[in-house]
């Protein structure tokens, strides 16, 4: 089979599912989306010839996985030095948008409650902070796991850890819901 | 009782503030070095702190990826006449498309070609020997990093006269590095293109980097000088410095 040929057949097979992955993974538009399918295609078709192994689609998921990368990360530069302030930005949630009828009093109460639960997930150690706050951006348990490169059971140990804290810091109120499993 | 809402306003409010504080993410080169274990326990976890903070990168090497393909007649499969219309737009994409062709013409022009070698390669040593001389540059110029510019500013505007001038490029709060390197990079070309890198060099006494540049080397336009901070393998971008050329 000619490089030609092998790529003709994994582009056939697989470029819808990885126009689904971008758009899915990464809440992009469908254009953007292909754009990036397309282009990580593009990479890998070129890099065939360097490649020597076996394993062309995990070859390729590297090179996928690396667009969107790149493409997220400008993004995020870009957005940095332009110190641009989108609507929805959460760097900006600290600042809450008016409330219907104004009240300063639950408003005031709003923001200490919102500083007891920032600092208590920030005075976690580390290795407990960085899982809690991965759950909180709704990463799944093995996700955490695989980009911590830890255990199913250590996430899970660290989680139940930060949460003990928590719950003696906070009090019983205010310590996080139960995750659902 | 605590919502999960406003668990997650805390959280994001907590990774804005180590963004502002860690700076950029990572770049694609040091996530591979993370997710190979090719770091030292330092720069790993260097590395991890930053991605917690930009947790939608660390989606990109997390969210799950298709390993079976469509099969023929499956509505995901691509169809051929569907793959002609890609594979047409990818090979305008490829660089090397028209390559064929020139070499192609290459034997017809051949003694053009080498008779232009010999012109260029004696403009090319008379422009050596015209940039070797010794020259004292005329006038000089502050840059002011982006983030220290009010709000609204869209760069210094070269100033300078002479055929030669300096650009000082000053360290403003800037950490510690083993080493520093700038670039020159044309913002207005598209994509944006480096046009001159330094060699890494040790911080100095006055905490600001002289460069000599010729006013032919920066044509009117808009560049962005940009300083990194270099430790080992380590590379990490610390301040850009805008520059609006005017024309003459």
């Amino acid at each position: 089979m000619t490089k030609d040929d092998r790529f003709r057949t994994l582009y056939q097979k697989y470029y819808r599912r990885v126009v689904r992955f971008y758009t899915r993974s990464f809440h992009l538009t469908e254009e953007d989306a292909e754009e990036l399918a397309q282009d990580a295609f593009l990479r890998f078709y070129q890099a065939m010839d360097e490649y020597r192994g076996d394993a062309e689609w995990a070859f390729f998921e590297t090179i996928a996985r690396n667009v969107a990368y790149n493409r997220i990360r400008s993004q995020k530069t870009a957005k940095r030095s332009a110190k641009l302030v989108e609507i929805d930005d959460p760097e900006f949630t600290h600042e809450p948008a008016a409330p219907a009828e104004p009240d300063y009093a639950q408003r005031e109460e709003e923001a200490r409650r919102n500083k007891r639960l920032h600092d208590a997930i920030a005075s976690l150690p580390t290795g407990q902070r960085e899982c809690i706050q991965l759950r909180l951006d709704d990463f799944q348990y093995d996700e955490i796991a695989k980009f911590l490169g830890l255990s199913l059971d250590a996430v899970k140990s660290r989680l139940r850890d930060a949460k003990k804290i928590l719950r003696a810091r906070l009090g019983d109120e205010q310590t996080l819901p139960e995750d659902e499993e | 009782m605590t919502t999960k809402l406003e668990w997650q306003a805390a959280n994001r409010e907590l990774m804005a503030e180590e963004r502002r504080r860690l700076g950029d993410p990572p770049t694609a080169e040091e996530v591979l070095a993370f997710t190979r274990g090719e770091l030292g326990p330092e720069e790993n976890a260097r590395i991890r702190e930053k991605l917690v903070a930009y947790p939608e990168l660390v989606r990109t090497m997390t969210a799950e990826f298709p390993t079976e393909g469509a099969a023929p007649g499956d509505s995901d499969y691509l169809s051929d006449d569907e793959f002609a219309k890609h594979w047409a737009s990818l090979k305008k994409r490829m660089p090397d498309a028209g390559g064929a062709r020139v070499l192609q013409f290459w034997p017809a022009f051949g003694s053009i070609a080498a008779a232009l070698a010999v012109v260029f390669g004696t403009l090319f040593w008379q422009a050596r020997s015209e940039l070797t001389k010794p020259r004292i540059p005329l006038d000089q110029q502050v840059l002011l990093p982006d983030d220290q510019r009010g709000a609204g500013a869209v760069g210094t505007v070269l100033a300078a006269q002479g055929e030669t001038f300096l650009l000082i490029v000053p360290m403003i709060n800037e950490p510690e590095f083993n080493n520093y390197r700038l670039e020159i990079v044309d913002v207005l070309a598209n994509p944006p293109r480096r046009r001159w890198s330094s060699e890494p060099m040790p911080r100095r006494a006055n905490d600001s980097f002289p460069i000599l540049v010729s006013r032919k080397f920066l044509t009117p336009g808009k560049y962005q000088v940009v300083l990194y901070g270099v430790s080992g393998a380590r590379q990490e971008q610390l301040s850009g410095y805008t520059l609006r050329v005017p024309p003459q």
